[in-house]
């Protein structure tokens, strides 16, 4: 079994929220020093893979997309356990829409090799995109199953749990596919071991540029964008404190659940 | 000049710094109260490979190097001080010691077990009457055949009731001071082995520390460190280990400080506006911080002159020197500026304070190390300086073993 996830580093969502910056022109967040992840979701994808080649056997392999830096990201993969990882990284495929994106992945997935399985997170950590799970099985040309927690095999095909509103389905599908992961109690992003840590330091990862992906400027880069982000802005919160009088615990009770019927909060 | 991590280095320290955040800064105030040993955390520690993490792979380690070793100490304490003591001491002494002066069998024999947490690591020096003057213990080893008769008693030994060896050090010889002294590995559950009191502390109070009580107690030949009366070298040149380690538990701790301080003076409110508005704030905070960050370098470069395989007795002193008593004005501080909330068991600061009071005394009291750097300084002839800034004669001097000290404050040698 070979599983490819694809990785995306973003900034640290946990960074205190006066530290994000937006760059005007770009309309894209500023990393400048910032603390710099694997999108959470991504992570819950690595977790899957691992968890699927300790039962089945294979191998898993990291792919991202990203600025030099997001070899940082690969090799985090690496220290999860991952036995493999390429990195793209070319500043003119960064400035891609997801369209572009899913096309360069799609590229560099087929350099790789097709897998038996693709993974990806099902919401991308910073922009909150959904798509890319999708658009890659699209541009790959593979069933793909979406908002999954876990793939198990069965009879040489996939049972995957598919989490849908109040439940979750069971979705059987042959390989290859494409997955895209959600997060639940199975799929907790497992701690890197320091052993681990100390052989990814060490092992090289290709990096590859547009070029080595026969990429055209046709289907990639910010000319070949299909979706333009017209306008950012990072919201103004504004805390207010109301203090409700009451002289009982059941009178405050009830003017506080009046208060919140009345702000439509319940 | 480069002052920028490895990848393994940066790896290392985010899993770890994870890991304390979300598994060990939560019970950190609990364990402190109860007085209860992490047990739990360590284990779960080393199932990470955190502790033993510089010995090798084939003796069951991770094979990091001392700066990466520092970098996960410094976020073990921030999140558990007391934790970090127990990892510091199993690590950079225990551990340390045998790989670098054990037998190959020693070496099969703990260090696997070490590295995998089955057993605990511990090291024990210090006597009712011999601290800082170590070379004059009175601990005796007698040689009767193929086991040594250790007799004595050894005082304030970290992880002492809880370890399943112990690097222990006596005299074979008390005619000859330092020279006389021997190292060895000493099981608990030899004959003649008991454990004594175990003593109730100001802070570090999760950690265990206990007094070992020898008498008669039978430790194989086999268990011996080295030869007969070269047991002060050993403990000298790991200490130089164990002092970046504690470098590190204080800048951790004092890391702590700052993030606490920060947060609660962006959220306390005095005179119509947060407290960070205020410049007598301010200066503090910075000042924290600014001492901190030159803890951090102290440290960091200690270890990174250590894994060069460069002399860094006087780093490690320097480091340790100023680490643990910038972390007590951190600590200070942050009380201060917390208020009357600071002297309260409801905020953290209260036990920032009480676990760096001792960083200044353990490892090498802050005198100690400043004997060592001063008399590196006004060595006669120090060889040339290792730093790539320091070209002139006399600027970072490193020298051998000083003769007839008979203290912790032997200078340079001692590395293996």
């Amino acid at each position: 079994m070979h599983i490819i996830v694809c990785i995306k580093q973003i900034i640290d969502p946990e960074i205190p929220a006066d530290q994000f910056k937006l760059d005007p022109n770009s309309m894209r967040q500023l990393r400048g020093g910032l603390s710099l992840v694997i999108s959470a979701y991504d992570q819950n994808a690595l977790e899957v893979a691992l968890q699927l080649r300790e039962k089945v056997g294979g191998k898993v392999t990291a792919l991202c997309l990203g600025e030099s830096g997001a070899m940082g990201a690969i090799k985090s993969a690496l220290g999860m356990g991952v036995d493999d990882g390429f990195l793209v990284s070319d500043q003119p495929l960064l400035e891609s829409d997801p369209f572009g994106v899913a096309h360069v992945l799609a590229k560099a997935i087929q350099k790789i090799g097709v897998p038996d399985l693709v993974l990806t997170g099902c919401v991308s950590g910073d922009t909150g995109d959904k798509v890319m799970g999708p658009l890659l099985a699209e541009a790959l040309g593979l069933p793909c199953v979406t908002f999954v927690s876990k793939v198990e095999v069965k009879d040489g095909k996939a049972l995957v749990r598919r989490i849908v509103e109040d439940g979750y389905e069971l979705v059987e599908a042959a390989f290859p596919l494409a997955v895209s992961i959600i997060s639940d109690d199975s799929n907790v992003p497992r701690y890197s071991k320091l052993r681990d840590i100390m052989a990814a330091a060490k092992k090289q990862v290709p990096t590859w540029k547009a070029a080595d992906l026969g990429l055209e400027g046709a289907r990639v880069g910010v000319g070949a964008a299909r979706l333009q982000v017209q306008d950012v802005s990072i919201p103004q919160r504004e805390s207010k404190c109301e203090i409700l009088d009451g002289e009982t615990p059941e009178e405050r009770a009830e003017g506080l659940a009046l208060r919140l019927r009345e702000l439509k909060v319940i | 000049m480069n002052f920028e991590l490895t990848d393994a280095q940066r790896l290392i320290r985010d899993t770890v710094r994870e890991f304390a955040d979300k598994e060990l800064a939560p019970l950190a105030a609990e364990l402190d109260r109860l007085k209860r040993y992490p047990e739990k955390p360590l284990q779960r520690l080393a199932e990470l490979g955190v502790l033993g993490m510089t010995v090798p792979p084939e003796y069951g380690g991770a094979g990091a190097d001392t700066v990466s070793s520092c970098l996960a100490l410094m976020e073990i304490s921030r999140a558990c001080a007391s934790t970090g003591v127990a990892v510091s001491l199993h690590n950079t002494l225990t551990c340390e010691i045998i790989y670098r002066h054990g037998t190959e069998a020693q070496r099969r024999r703990y260090l696997p077990a070490l590295c995998r947490g089955q057993i605990l690591g511990a090291f024990s020096l210090t006597e009712p009457t011999s601290g800082s003057d170590a070379a004059s213990l009175r601990t005796t080893a007698t040689r009767r055949g193929e086991q040594y008769l250790l007799n004595g008693t050894k005082l304030f030994v970290t992880n002492g009731s809880r370890a399943g060896v112990i690097i222990l050090f006596a005299s074979t010889d008390l005619s000859r001071g330092d020279k006389g002294i021997t190292a060895f590995l000493v099981e608990p559950s030899v004959p003649g082995f008991r454990i004594g009191k175990r003593e109730e502390k100001m802070g570090l109070r999760a950690s265990d520390t206990a007094e070992l009580v020898l008498e008669d107690c039978q430790v194989p030949v086999e268990n011996r460190i080295g030869e007969e009366g070269e047991g002060f070298k050993v403990a000298l040149s790991s200490l130089v280990t164990g002092r970046a380690g504690i470098a590190a538990q204080a800048v951790g701790i004092a890391q702590a400080c700052l993030e606490a301080s920060v947060r609660y003076a962006r959220e306390r409110r005095q005179f119509g506006q947060p407290i960070a508005e205020f410049q007598a704030i301010q200066w503090k905070l910075a000042n924290m911080a600014t001492e901190i960050e030159a803890a951090r370098l102290l440290t960091l470069r200690a270890a990174a002159q250590k894994d060069r395989g460069l002399p860094c007795t006087m780093e490690a002193s320097m480091a340790k020197l100023f680490a643990s008593e910038a972390a007590n004005r951190a600590a200070a501080d942050a009380v201060q500026i917390h208020g009357g909330y600071g002297y309260l068991q409801d905020f953290p600061v209260e036990r920032y304070m009480r676990d760096a009071r001792v960083l200044t005394i353990y490892e090498g009291t802050s005198e100690i190390h400043r004997l060592i750097i001063a008399r590196q300084l006004l060595s006669p002839s120090p060889p040339p300086s290792p730093h790539p800034w320091g070209e002139g004669k006399g600027e970072g001097p490193q020298g051998g073993p000083e003769e007839g000290m008979g203290a912790w404050c032997v200078r340079g040698g001692g590395e293996p």
